[in-house]
């Protein structure tokens, strides 16, 4: 890669302070709280270690964001296709339909959510209207009302990275690999699935890290086995005011999400061997 | 990674921090330039908006002190307000347990009683760093869809017994409430909950947990499950029951064994307008803004002598109302102040196994 002249290097400059002022500084007090609150220790953190229920509410938090971002890029890559694929007017509406509910607040899908999946909410009456079940299924305040809930505020993150990537693929090249001898399904495997890794790995980092920092929707939609570290974080911030043990463990989830995303770029970095970047 | 994801990673995160940035700018500060006016923080919802006609509206009108309201109250943002120097609050509505802990941090600037009347105000509410503002109650609710009023569980014994009232059920989410009501369903005199057994308690609640299908986090959760039908017994906040009851929702809340509560006033140390909240504080606890208050939500006077100005149905929806309080348990904020916190690390951890 060329290196930067100092004058490019001047055009990063505003968004270098920006990312200080509001990224690296508060993450730096958010270490400083959870070691010296009041004075210097790391009991926080043997805290955390020591007291199992947090090592459990870790495990439930990364349990959950592994499917939903797997539930997420199952519906999210062929939805993709389809929009790289369909005609302007049909992508457009398509975008639309995914972009649009990224305008609605959270909290009001969660609720939404509610009203649809309730005991009594539409689709347990409607089966049951129509004799296909006898008692309502419970598909609310567990894991499963969570995983719905947050599959569906996640979606679009998944889509529309993948769906950039693709939209820059060359389906030619397909065609090519089928003209070389390949079948559709090696053509999609060794053609287009490397080509559009770039937006699937983007897709999945995306999901799971936002994930791991869920607060509303298990909160409302989950039940007792679906706590997540948020909002644990959340009681001890803003209800119990222990912002040492708060801090602390927003660290240890930042610790941990910064060493998977290290991990999963090393291995990621394979692609290369695959995409030749113009 | 490819340079152009990250870089389109790096982009979103931009964004979303310019949205958070943005949607957090604008705040009480914009409005701050004018003088003596009054930044009160409170609650929200229909609450806030009883307050705003019955106390805020009248004692701008009677003052000239303009009032400007923030909503909804987090004690978070409190201390961090208090220890960053920046206080845009001068008057917070906080809960009972609150003014406790708040002093005990420092994040309180201490009432100056000499400008209070506190002659009828019930003395348990008065404290150095803070005084009642209204009382309200946890009770037991139900529907009235599946019970008849008077055939439904009326006490935390029988909400615990889920043979002869069967149905789905939600608590809290928290250890607060719940741990009082495991004791008095397990026989405990009312007034021997205090100091609590919580070993015995947390076998109470090993009875109840797997009856209860949702625990509520938000005070609108339990008032909404109800209406909807996904519960049939709930442990509420009375307001929320009777918000929904007036919107044509069937259900019904039970008084006895119901834990009386109340709300303070607080003032964050370094506050800029603390006189004014002095002011406030001084007028609002006087009988006939309490009464005001009172009539348009049933939440209960910390000042005895508003009873003389209230209707008489109101009155018997006060949680304060002599028959409703009697047979209620009160809220011991002091032993709640010295266990909170390592209950509610026990209370996730029982939640979780």
């Amino acid at each position: 890669m060329r290196r930067l002249g100092w004058t490019n290097g001047l055009l990063l400059l505003p968004a270098l302070a920006w990312l200080g002022v509001l990224f690296v500084y508060p993450i730096g007090r958010l270490f400083y709280t959870s070691l010296f609150t009041p004075a210097f220790s790391l009991r926080h953190y043997a805290k955390i270690l020591g007291t199992p229920v947090y090592a459990k509410v870790f495990a439930n938090t990364f349990e959950i964001s592994v499917t939903v971002t797997l539930l997420a890029l199952v519906l999210g890559y062929p939805l993709a296709f389809l929009l790289a694929a369909a005609g302007r007017r049909a992508s457009g509406l398509m975008l639309a339909a995914i972009i649009l509910p990224l305008w609605t607040s959270v909290l009001v899908r969660t609720y939404a959510w509610m009203v649809l999946l309730g005991r009594r909410g539409i689709v347990n009456e409607g089966l049951q209207s129509l004799g296909v079940l006898d008692a309502p299924l419970p598909l609310l305040y567990n894991r499963l009302g969570v995983t719905i809930g947050m599959v569906h505020v996640l979606l679009p993150f998944m889509v529309l990275p993948i769906y950039s990537v693709m939209k820059g693929i060359d389906v030619e090249l397909l065609r090519a690999a089928q003209n070389l001898g390949a079948n559709r399904r090696q053509a999609f495997l060794r053609v287009y699935l490397p080509l559009s890794l770039p937006g699937l790995v983007t897709g999945v980092l995306l999901v799971f890290v936002t994930a791991l920092g869920f607060f509303v929707t298990p909160a409302l939609l989950g039940g007792r086995g679906d706590m997540m570290i948020a909002m644990l974080i959340d009681t001890q911030i803003s209800q119990l005011l222990d912002w040492g043990l708060g801090s602390a463990l927003a660290v240890v989830l930042f610790a941990v999400t910064a060493g998977i995303l290290l991990v999963v770029q090393r291995f990621t970095s394979a692609e290369r061997m695959w995409v030749r970047v113009p | 990674m490819t340079s152009m994801t990250r870089r389109y990673v790096l982009k979103m995160g931009v964004l979303t921090a310019a949205a958070t940035a943005a949607t957090q700018a604008g705040g009480p500060w914009l409005a701050r330039a004018q003088a003596k006016q009054l930044v009160v923080c409170s609650w929200g919802g229909a609450y806030q908006e009883a307050q705003r006609k019955t106390m805020f509206q009248p004692f701008e009108k009677e003052t000239g002190i303009k009032i400007v309201e923030a909503s909804p109250t987090d004690y978070g943002k409190l201390k961090a307000m208090v220890q960053s120097g920046n206080v845009e609050w001068d008057l917070v509505d906080v809960g009972d347990l609150n003014v406790i802990a708040g002093a005990k941090d420092n994040l309180l600037e201490p009432l100056d009683y000499q400008m209070i009347d506190t002659k009828s105000v019930f003395p348990q509410v008065v404290h150095k760093y803070g005084i009642g503002t209204i009382y309200y109650s946890t009770i037991l609710a139900y529907s009235t869809k599946k019970y008849a009023k008077g055939d439904h569980p009326k006490s935390w014994a029988q909400f615990w017994d889920v043979k002869k009232f069967p149905g789905p059920r939600t608590m809290r989410n928290n250890p607060l409430d719940n741990l009082e009501f495991a004791l008095l369903a397990d026989d405990v005199a009312i007034d021997k909950v205090y100091p609590m057994d919580v070993d015995r308690a947390f076998r109470s609640m090993d009875r109840i947990k797997p009856h209860v299908n949702v625990w509520w986090t938000t005070g609108a959760q339990p008032a909404q499950l109800l209406a909807d039908g996904e519960v049939e017994l709930a442990t509420s906040w009375n307001g929320r029951i009777f918000a929904i009851q007036k919107q044509g929702a069937r259900a019904g809340l039970e008084w006895n064994q119901g834990k009386l509560q109340w709300d303070s006033w607080v003032i964050p140390r370094g506050s800029k307008n603390r006189d004014g909240a002095m002011k406030f504080i001084a007028w609002s606890t006087q009988p006939k803004p309490q009464a005001a208050i009172a009539n348009e939500i049933p939440y209960g006077p910390v000042n005895q002598k508003a009873f003389e100005f209230i209707g008489a149905q109101a009155a018997k929806d006060m949680p304060t109302a002599p028959d409703n309080a009697r047979r209620q348990l009160m809220v011991d904020p002091v032993w709640w102040g010295e266990n909170r916190n390592v209950l509610v690390e026990r209370w996730n951890a029982w939640l979780l196994k």
